[in-house]
């Protein structure tokens, strides 16, 4: 008798609620991820500024060596800036349909690749004008910064070649464009904060 | 006495003058700008994980509240 109405109990039990997840596993990662690298890029710039502060005002860059191109890299900036904003067309397309975001994705690719392009030809010409990684703080910091930005540029631009690719085979998942995406959007949105920092 | 206490007593007495030394570079520089510089950036380097965890953790309250209410209105009633 007991067992019976033991049993009736467990049958008559409602379903478990299954809540769903509050964001993606790969998204929480790569949060996780940019967290630890917004510190790692907060340290530079503070020790940026600290010698800078430690020069005398009109001091900076030291002389003798050559100037930032501070209006081709705010073009740049643009750039970068626009490749963000058309990834976020592409995510609102693929959430609509995913094929729909293989060309505006494709754009955003496109404008990253300039941007890295013009960063290299930009750091080839500084170069040939005496600024190297030795000569000063003022280069030590510049290639510091401005390089571990661009490491990252390269590595969230393989990514996004990755989820282009992925997508294009019909494979790819909401949450592995998420994933590269937050990723895309920490490269674009620190670039401003770096260019004020580092080239005005 | 005992020579094994001059250097203790030499310490004490260099503690009575801490104005002396000017190690702690928030506290004491000559430059006012580089003085600024450190204080800001410490406070920069202070608030900025603070900031990001408060927000993550405000982000995902809100969410999960959001969720919430959607299982809310997908349950069937009672009545």
């Amino acid at each position: 008798m007991a067992a019976q109405s033991a049993a009736y109990a467990i049958e008559q039990r409602p379903e478990p609620v299954r809540r769903p997840k509050v964001m993606a596993d790969g998204v929480m990662g790569m949060l996780v991820f940019v967290f630890t690298e917004i510190m790692m890029f907060a340290g530079l710039i503070s020790a940026h500024i600290i010698v800078r502060s430690q020069v005398a005002g009109e001091m900076w860059p030291p002389y003798g060596q050559p100037r930032l191109p501070v209006q081709e890299t705010a073009v740049n900036t643009a750039v970068l800036l626009v490749s963000g904003i058309v990834l976020v067309f592409a995510q609102l397309a693929f959430q609509k349909e995913a094929s729909r975001a293989r060309l505006p994705m494709l754009i955003a690719l496109l404008l990253g690749l300039f941007f890295v392009a013009s960063q290299g030809t930009e750091w080839v010409s500084l170069l040939g004008e005496g600024l190297t990684i030795k000569s000063s703080t003022y280069g030590g910091f510049f290639y510091l910064i401005v390089g571990a930005h661009g490491l990252h540029a390269i590595a969230a631009i393989l990514g996004l070649g990755w989820a282009w690719y992925q997508l294009a085979k019909g494979r790819l998942t909401a949450s592995q464009f998420g994933t590269v995406s937050v990723f895309w959007y920490f490269v674009v949105l620190l670039w401003p904060v770096l260019y004020l920092n580092v080239y005005l | 006495m005992n020579r094994a206490w001059i250097p203790v007593l030499v310490l004490a007495v260099l503690a009575l003058f801490p104005d002396v030394v000017h190690a702690c570079p928030v506290c004491f520089d000559a430059r006012d700008e580089n003085r600024q510089a450190f204080l800001a950036t410490t406070a920069f380097l202070s608030l900025l994980p603070l900031g990001m965890v408060a927000g993550a953790g405000l982000w995902l309250r809100k969410r999960t509240k959001e969720i919430d209410v959607e299982i809310d209105s997908e349950a069937p009633s009672d009545r």
